[in-house]
């Protein structure tokens, strides 16, 4: 694992079943973990009926970065997240 | 009933769809948004029994220890509102300790959601952070499929609890039932090989191997590769008091609990390995203290099921992702067979240097009445079948440290969550799961007027539970602090109950002891063996007992404290 204390910023796109509460699971587990969420916007997928995309910025250090991800893969509301 | 459709009512597709995962015990308490759910339980008392709790919480820590010494899902039923509330510190409890469990509340009516309805809480909004995912079903018509859903994923992967919220009136509209049939479980993605390879490379080129492993290795069922991997290694094993049970207790390679309060020659050999292999753990606070010290001189290989965990609280020199099953197996045939005298011979002189940590605190004289001498009491009186359960505190670190587990599931105590108050709950669960077979409880006094009540509930059951109060009139562990770290200044540690155990257990309807030296514990446990009522074993300690060795938080392996200054 790298393991560095460089404070980064980065941008994370999230897939979410269309469902009620699925918005208050991700921001949720960001102020559960005391990850930050720098913005963030939503909206319904054209292309994939029922589910929505979020981006959204965030910063923190690698190890940081790699726990969002994890963490937000394993929400059972969640199809997709990787850094953009 | 497969492939038949017909239809139901919401409280019989929910009765239904439970009987068909194979749910034969419940554990709840009525209230008005679940009647319809609760006469639905009484038309079907021949196919699934309902165990009536004092308090919904004693009902949530029973279908969680029901869940723990059987590896089935727990099912636990409240009411809406403060039902629900109620269940909280237990979902919560389950949470913390990956335990497979089903919650399900009752709610109003959805046409009064959102407008402040009696005894309405935002029941989904509430356990959302301490649900593995919970669920508010709207419709009848996707009752089944998120029951079934719910149940898969309690129990899939890292298992967790999952609250399914049915309003009442989903309950009484009627939808096509369609057997509600077991989900498969979601599959468990396989151990790269590459990551394997290193975990190998690794093992086999250690000289100090140490292996700390946890309670995945009991949810996994991994114990008998867990011994088998260690005997090819020849390396000690210390457990996480989460993993007690999965290691038997007199195999000469087991070194004990390791962590805050681990023996002396598991935490310390802990300290001095050149390789810790973390298996189904997830090196918290309790177990690692000062994570910059505790990773500093030694490498660490992580093997667990949750990718999360790795990397979460300490850094990884390498891991592997999976089932531990597979993964023990595969090492297994991976690992150059090894002997290392000297290293094992390592845990005998700590043992020698550091032994007296594990004495009896405050003995006096071989006769005097002590933690470790009524733990051992009482484990010479119980078979190693015998299902134990703790409350939180010193009593449960002293049985953590002294008990000697030998059979896997054996043990049911709050760790993660530390909830005081889980183990009357708790022993009424695991008494049910073992079909009314005698079970332990270590409690504490102070624990055990927590929830208490539930006392009442093992003599509605004719459950054969004995509770042994380690009854010291404080709150030991936080008076340990106090006396160690706040200058003795004992600050509403001091309990000054009058509390009479035998006329409380007997009021209850079991029967009770007070004891205050061996030959009395002997007696009464010799007394609470032949009977088959609930039994409480008052037993009278010094206040100033304490818990030793002890790794201040946030401290390391150094800092261990092994007798008050």
């Amino acid at each position: 694992m790298i393991s560095t204390d460089t404070i980064q910023h980065f941008t994370i796109s999230i897939i979410v079943v269309n469902r009620a509460g699925a918005l208050s699971r991700i921001t949720g587990l960001f102020s559960k973990r005391g990850y930050n969420i720098d913005t963030l916007t939503v909206g319904p997928m054209a292309e994939r009926p029922g589910y929505s995309r979020l981006i959204l910025a965030s910063s923190g250090d690698e190890a940081t970065k790699a726990q969002i991800i994890k963490q937000l893969r394993k929400l059972v509301d969640v199809a997709e997240a990787k850094t953009i | 009933m497969k492939g038949v459709r017909f239809e139901m009512n919401g409280a019989a597709i929910t009765v239904e769809t439970l009987i068909a995962h194979g749910v034969t015990d419940v554990f709840g308490y009525p209230g008005g948004t679940v009647l319809n759910l609760y006469d639905e339980l009484y038309g079907n008392s021949d196919r699934i029994t309902h165990r009536l709790s004092c308090h919904e919480q004693g009902a949530a820590h029973a279908a969680d220890a029901y869940a723990r010494v059987t590896g089935r899902v727990g099912v636990v039923i409240a009411t809406s509102g403060p039902g629900a509330t109620n269940l909280v510190t237990g979902i919560a409890t389950a949470y913390l300790d990956s335990t497979p469990m089903i919650a399900i509340t009752g709610n109003v009516p959805t046409t009064l959601m959102g407008k402040d309805a009696f005894q309405e809480v935002d029941t989904t909004g509430i356990t959302m952070p301490i649900t593995k995912h919970n669920f508010l079903v709207k419709d009848v018509d996707q009752l089944e499929e998120t029951l079934c859903e719910a149940f898969r994923i309690a129990r899939s992967g890292r298992p967790g609890p999952v609250l399914v919220d049915i309003p009442k009136d989903v309950q009484v509209n009627e939808a096509d039932f369609r057997g509600g049939q077991p989900l498969p479980d979601i599959p468990t993605p396989t151990a790269n090989q590459q990551c394997l390879e290193e975990a190998a490379a690794l093992i086999n080129a250690s000289e100090r191997p140490y292996i700390y492993a946890g309670g995945g290795v009991v949810i996994s069922g991994a114990e008998d590769l867990l011994r088998q991997f260690a005997e090819s290694l020849d390396a000690p094993v210390g457990l996480s008091m989460m993993g007690l049970t999965a290691f038997d207790s007199e195999h000469p390679l087991y070194l004990g609990m390791t962590g805050m309060h681990g023996l002396p020659e598991s935490s310390k050999m802990h300290a001095e390995a050149d390789l810790i292999i973390g298996i189904g753990v997830r090196f918290s606070d309790r177990a690692t203290g000062d994570t910059k010290r505790y990773r500093a001189n030694t490498k660490i290989l992580h093997i667990d099921i949750d990718d999360v965990e790795v990397d979460k609280n300490v850094a990884s020199t390498a891991s592997v992702l999976g089932d531990l099953k597979e993964i023990l197996s595969s090492l297994i045939g991976m690992l150059d067979q090894r002997e290392r005298p000297e290293w094992k011979g390592r845990a005998k002189k700590v043992r020698d240097e550091w032994g007296r940590a594990v004495m009896d605190y405050k003995a006096q004289d071989e006769h005097s009445f002590t933690p470790r001498r009524i733990i051992k009491t009482v484990r010479a009186h119980a078979t190693d079948e015998m299902v134990v359960v703790t409350d939180v505190g010193q009593h449960q670190m002293w049985v953590a440290q002294h008990y000697g587990f030998k059979v896997p599931r054996t043990l049911a105590t709050s760790g993660g969550l530390g909830t005081m108050g889980f183990g009357m709950g708790g022993a009424v669960g695991a008494c049910v799961a073992k079909g009314g077979a005698r079970t332990l409880l270590f409690t504490g006094d102070g624990s055990f007027h927590m929830n208490m009540a539930e006392f009442a509930t093992a003599v509605r059951y004719g459950l054969p539970i004995i509770v042994i109060v380690i009854d010291n009139s404080v709150l030991g562990m936080v008076r340990q602090w106090q006396t160690l770290f706040f200058g003795e200044r004992y600050s509403q540690t001091t309990l000054e109950r009058p509390t009479d155990y035998v006329k409380l257990a007997e009021a209850l309807g079991g029967s009770g002891y007070m004891v205050s030296d061996l030959a009395g514990l002997e007696k009464a446990l010799n007394g609470a063996f032949a009977s088959d009522i609930p039994t409480i074993i008052d037993c009278k300690i010094d206040s100033d007992e304490m818990v030793f060795p002890m790794i201040p938080a946030g401290g390391s392996f150094e800092d261990m404290i092994v007798e008050r200054n």
